[in-house]
């Protein structure tokens, strides 16, 4: 893809790259080893967030079933129609007023992957629930270095208020490890691809990192008994917040301990290379982190991703498709025919991305003979189906990928106006070897995806 | 400012506050009086048939003021539930606009009242992790080394307006990982540690060396059966002292053995090889740094046909080198933090350990910004031992030890220990450190300086005199620049700035360049007051800005000139104070037009504290073909619908008083071919006409609510919490100080920092 390229010539930063696991269709001795073992390849989930809904007539297909004529905003997926079910129907509860007011963008996004009420608050007493990716990365994330990574392309907002008496901590972030606890989420591309392969790539440096490793180690050692002994003295309101710093803490010392399980092969393979920041323009910037979304799949760091592409209410502009009016207040349409066809042309311009991330993992074949993509479950959408009315039901939502052959794709599937999101998020726990009965607001395991 | 008005002032208040201890049981039974007379016929009116006896939520059972106070919570319930027009429900009795506002201030009056006199609350702020503007310039304050990476760390999520909320600050993994990595790159930077001594090491197949093709060989050695020379040459990468091994053997004859001669520069050596078996013979020789020749030579050759035949046989050639470590010394330039830091070094009657100790106790308490105790020394000290010994550099175990220092909860984040009530039940005031710490991250963003940490040390910093002293030096400390920054940056939502995309085809005299001085202009202004000590009211009314040339030129404004910002006089312009700044303007515009009821918004949220609720979802929309005439009449049209009317009926004549600026701030008398209509009526009947009586309706008649505002929003920025209903009092004492001495700045900051709130530690209802 001649964009690509000239994409990562324009980005070849500072040179470094990482080597990536022979492909399995370019090595003859893995194709045989492959045959040989275990052939389990893991399947992975990601969440991918869009804000201020979608222009629904662009975007809920007429017809049912298989046969069905894509609609203008999801026809710029149609060359991977076979392989993602549009899911109607589905419907945030949580994400609604009862009896709290405005404020819909925050807890749409607070709720979007918790299904929980946020608590209606500027600071004090922040409470949410657990979203689904945290929750599934707590029981099946040791399996891999990054338990699960929080991704997006908007920083958290700067000054003010977030959306009418919620704190900005709802409105910018969307995985929450406990109810308490926004995971923050990383929006430089460099600094994921470090995290992820930094000093892994160079051989001569592999002794220095290893001595840096025990001192990191000695420090955090060091730093838990401190934290351990001020948490005694404090009151529960410090507690609270000591508490999250014992667990990262913990976290990142147990990724220590698990570093040298990054399987990286070192032979002629496709390399990458280090992106050197964040581009100004949004395609760019987007492309540039599905690609980290995709290498982080692909070699197995993590197999639970979570990707905002705007925070909730974004009122961005896209002077990149000549729309000059901010996303959310165009949002807020009034029915105007122009404001509805400007939100369109944004709702394509950002699943369009999302086709990218498809084809790229579409095109990485794993050791089941099966693609990335195939191996996977990405759901794509948003909190809020018509942005004007901020309706919680009838939710935009696409299901990507087959989950290793357990979903059958290409379908329009209607469920029940009303059926929980959440219904979804606990069938695919289940799907990742999550041991759950309910989650959120569930009513039981979303049907007809097999 | 004078320290000495302040004094004074400070005892003022006290005496009127003993004065107002009488009026408390008077202000129940006026409480009584109204809940009888006023409120409770209301609540039967609209509450009480749902809310009656037996029903779940039952509010008839509070039968007197009384009581509704010490159920709290039920009623702060309750009041939402009617301020958000979810009660009562649509089927029940329709509540008035009118009559919703009375009861909601009757209620509020009642439930929120808060008795100053008797001990009221303090608040507790939650455990404040430093954020990313802190870290910065606490690590630069405290090791001398700028880290900008810390802007990349994971944004600050902001509650009440403002990015340094502790209940909001979070700590995920992904922050440790950060603060590690700059732990690390920061000590680096700070301390020297020589590197590691090069090796240099060089094997040699005798085969290889210069001439060896001379002389028959084979089987991995040369053999040189005639006297002659082969030599080693080699790039030597530093200079030292090498040792040379040569694997030689001998065939013996004649009456003396086998002789080697090594020839390198200076060095000439004979060496004996007496054995036919192979032997290493070493030597040392210092080589400097360059291309370097080794020559071996075969001087004693002897030979009897038949009889004798000596000869020398090289099997291999080793050089090997150490390089000298690089001792800290003269010929290193150490970073300036370096010697700050490490201001004793072991050696004569200091152990490494006596070192350690003095190097880390004084970082971990400036770090900790208090005096780290002997336990926490020790240990720090012990994790340096650890690594010293590991690599053998007394600099690299002090560097992990302040890596643990500033991962350290301790530094990491403002730790306030908990206190008692004491016998009276009074709330305890913070410690001295603690008290400096939040000064100085109030007014610099960052750690005390050692000043304050002294004057904590001594226990002076509640003496007023003292106080006051270095409060007023602080602010003009060049460090206060950080406070203008972070506070007014984020109070006038001049940080949202970076969000705003004017259409460049509208607005082509746009740019980033003047994104910034905008920004800049405001932020001097707002200084400017600050350091000035000017009343609070010219942020609003200020005839003067600050300008450089490019600004200046975009605003039309003759006879700036330069790169530099200056003072301007606005005198006989229509501008003049924040709402005539292009920032601001600018901030609350939509990317393609201007936009009065977010500026009317901005005014009411930031100027008077009195935000507006969100809009209702789901408004009847406003069909574009029956909207006709200019923006305004469109807007008076809209604002038919009662539902959309209580709110822009206040917040739209407020936004069309600006409508003379356009979306980036410039004058404009037209709009679309019509005259610019910029006047407005509020609620209350107040007209006024133009920014002109805006303004000057803004610093009189609401003159103390702006003062209100500003104290509000600035008790939240210094105490890291949102305010409650109990800092009721505190607000009121720091507003009618500022009164009492024309509303000038410096008051203001002083009546924050003499406050409960800041001074003491209360708990959380």
């Amino acid at each position: 893809m001649p964009s690509t390229l000239s994409r990562r010539t324009v980005l070849r930063g500072l040179g470094t790259t990482v080597a990536l696991p022979v492909l399995a269709a370019m090595s003859e001795t893995r194709l045989l080893s492959a045959a040989a073992v275990d052939t389990q390849v893991p399947l992975r989930m990601a969440f991918f967030y869009v804000p201020n809904g979608m222009h629904m007539p662009d975007w809920t297909p007429t017809q049912d079933g298989t046969r069905f004529e894509l609609p203008p905003t999801l026809a710029k997926l149609s060359e991977h129609r076979r392989s993602f079910n549009v899911l109607s129907g589905l419907a945030l509860d949580g994400a609604r007023a009862h009896g709290d007011g405005g404020g819909d963008h925050a807890r749409s996004v607070a709720s979007f992957l918790t299904g929980a009420h946020p608590r209606k608050t500027n600071g004090a007493d922040i409470q949410n629930g657990v979203s689904v990716d945290q929750a599934a990365a707590k029981q099946i994330g040791d399996a891999t270095r990054f338990a699960s990574l929080e991704l997006g392309l908007e920083a958290s907002a700067q000054a003010g208020n977030c959306d009418s008496g919620y704190s900005c901590a709802y409105a910018s972030n969307m995985s929450w490890r406990g109810p308490t606890n926004p995971v923050a989420k990383e929006i430089d591309p460099a600094a994921v691809f470090d995290r992820l392969f930094g000093g892994q790539t160079e051989k001569s440096t592999r002794r220095a990192k290893s001595t840096r490793e025990k001192y990191r180690k000695s420090v955090l050692d060091f730093v838990l008994e401190d934290a351990k002994e001020l948490h005694r003295k404090l009151p529960a309101v410090d507690q609270r917040k000591l508490d999250e710093y014992l667990y990262s803490v913990r976290d990142v010392e147990k990724r220590l301990e698990g570093a040298d399980r990054l399987r990286l092969s070192e032979d002629g393979v496709p390399d990458y290379p280090r992106p050197s920041g964040v581009p100004r323009e949004l395609g760019q910037h987007a492309e540039l982190m599905l690609d980290m979304v995709a290498l982080a799949m692909q070699t197995d760091s993590t197999r639970i991703v979570s990707f905002m592409f705007t925070n909730a209410g974004s009122n961005r502009s896209y002077p990149e498709i000549q729309v000059s009016q901010g996303h959310h207040s165009l949002s807020h349409h009034g029915k105007s025919k122009e404001k509805q066809a400007e939100i369109a042309k944004i709702n394509q311009f950002q699943i369009e991305r999302f086709g990218y991330l498809l084809t790229r993992l579409g095109s990485i074949l794993e050791d089941n003979g099966k693609t990335l993509l195939d191996n996977s479950m990405l759901v794509y959408g948003s909190g809020i189906s018509d942005g004007d009315r901020h309706n919680h039901d009838d939710l935009p939502i696409i299901l990507a990928g087959k989950a290793g052959g357990r979903i059958r794709t290409g379908r329009h599937i209607r469920y029940e106006n009303g059926t929980p999101l959440c219904n979804l998020y606990l069938w695919m726990m289940n799907q990742m070897g999550v041991r759950a009965d309910s989650f959120g607001d569930s009513t039981g395991r979303l049907k007809n995806l097999g | 400012m004078s320290p000495r008005n302040l004094v004074v002032s400070a005892s003022l208040l006290a005496a009127l506050m003993v004065g107002m201890g009488n009026a408390a049981s008077a202000d129940d039974a006026k409480d009584e009086s109204s809940f009888r007379t006023r409120l409770k016929p209301l609540l039967r009116a609209y509450c009480y048939d749902c809310h009656g006896s037996g029903s779940e939520i039952e509010l008839e059972k509070y039968r007197t003021a009384a009581e509704i106070k010490k159920a709290r919570g039920v009623w702060v319930r309750a009041i939402a539930q009617i301020r958000l027009g979810a009660m009562p429900p649509e089927d029940g009795e329709r509540l008035e606009v009118d009559t919703r506002a009375q009861l909601l201030e009757l209620l509020d009056d009642l439930v929120n009242s808060v008795d100053c006199v008797n001990n009221p609350n303090a608040g507790k702020v939650a455990l404040r992790r430093l954020n990313r503007a802190e870290y910065r310039n606490t690590i630069r304050d405290l090791t001398g080394v700028d880290y900008p990476a810390a802007d990349g760390f994971p944004g600050d999520d902001v509650g009440y307006g403002f990015d340094n909320i502790g209940d909001v600050l979070s700590m995920p993994p992904l922050l440790v990982e950060k603060y590690l990595d700059a732990a690390e790159s920061i000590t680096g930077q700070a301390i020297y540690t020589p590197k590691p001594s090069r090796v240099f090491e060089l094997d040699q197949d005798p085969s290889k060396l210069i001439d060896a093709g001379k002389y028959s060989g084979g089987s991995g050695r040369v053999t040189l059966a005639t006297q002659g020379t082969v030599a080693l040459e080699c790039e030597v990468p530093f200079t030292a002292t090498y040792k040379l091994t040569i694997a030689a053997s001998g065939d013996q004859g004649g009456d003396e053995p086998v002789k080697m001669k090594i020839d390198s520069g200076r060095l000439h050596k004979v060496i004996p090889v007496p054995s036919e078996k192979v032997e290493d013979f070493e030597l040392q020789l210092r080589l400097v740094r360059g291309r370097r020749r080794i020559e071996i030579s075969f001087i004693n050759d002897y030979y009897v046909p038949k009889k004798a035949d000596r000869n020398l046989h090289v099997h291999h050639v080793n050089l090997r080198g150490v390089e000298k470590r690089a001792i800290i010394s003269g010929d290193v330039e150490l970073p300036a933090s370096h010697r700050k830091l490490i201001f004793v070094t072991p050696g004569g009657d200091v152990s490494p350990d006596q070192a350690s100790t003095e190097i880390l106790g004084r970082f971990a308490s400036r770090a900790f910004r208090r005096p780290a105790t002997s336990q926490e020394v020790k240990r720090l000290v012990q994790l340096a031992a650890k690594v010293r010994a590991e690599s053998g550099r007394f600099e690299e175990g002090i560097q992990v030890a302040i890596q643990a220092v500033l991962v350290s909860p301790h530094f990491l984040f403002k730790v306030e220990t908990p206190k008692e009530l004491d016998a009276q039940g009074k709330m305890p005031l913070v410690t001295q450190y603690e008290l400096a710490t939040r000064i100085s991250y109030f007014l610099w963003s960052s750690m005390p300086d050692d000043e304050l940490l002294l004057l904590a040390h001594r226990g002076q910093l509640r003496e007023p005199a003292r106080l006051l002293d270095k409060v007023a030096r602080m602010l003009r400390d060049p460090r206060a620049n950080r406070f203008v920054k972070n506070f007014a940056g984020q109070w006038l939502q001049l940080r949202n700035l970076d969000q705003m995309r004017p259409d460049s085809e509208i607005f082509d005299t746009f740019s980033d360049e003047i994104r910034e001085l905008m920004r800049r202009e405001t932020l001097t202004f707002f200084a400017g007051v600050m350091r000035g000590n000017l009343p609070v009211t010219t942020l609003l009314d200020g005839q003067f800005t600050y300008l450089n040339e490019p600004l200046a030129q975009f605003y039309g404004i003759p006879g700036v000139k330069g790169p530099d910002f200056r003072k301007v006089s606005l005198v006989g312009t229509p501008r003049g104070g924040l709402l005539t700044q292009a920032s601001i303007l600018t901030v609350t515009s939509d990317p393609t037009r201007t936009s009065p009821v977010k500026r009317g918004k901005w005014i009411l949220e930031n100027l008077l504290n009195t935000p507006p609720p969100p809009a209702p979802p789901n408004v009847p929309e406003l069909e574009k073909a029956r909207l006709t005439g200019t923006l305004r009449e469109r807007m008076e049209q809209h604002r038919a619908n009662p539902a959309c009317a209580a709110c822009h009926n206040m917040m739209d004549p407020l936004g069309f008083a600006l409508e003379n600026y356009d979306a980036i701030g410039l004058w404009r008398d037209r709009e679309g071919g019509e005259a610019i209509d910029a006047s407005g009526k509020l609620p209350d009947g107040t007209k006024f006409k133009g920014v002109g009586e805006l303004r000057e309706m803004l610093v009189t008649q609401r003159r103390d609510q702006f003062t209100r505002c500003l104290a509000e929003k600035l008790l939240i920025y210094a105490i890291g919490r949102g305010t409650e209903y109990y800092d009721k009092c505190a607000v009121d004492q720091i507003v009618l100080e500022a009164q009492q001495h024309d509303y000038k700045f410096a008051y203001l900051i002083a009546g924050i920092i003499n406050s409960d709130p800041f001074q003491k530690q209360g708990y959380r209802e």
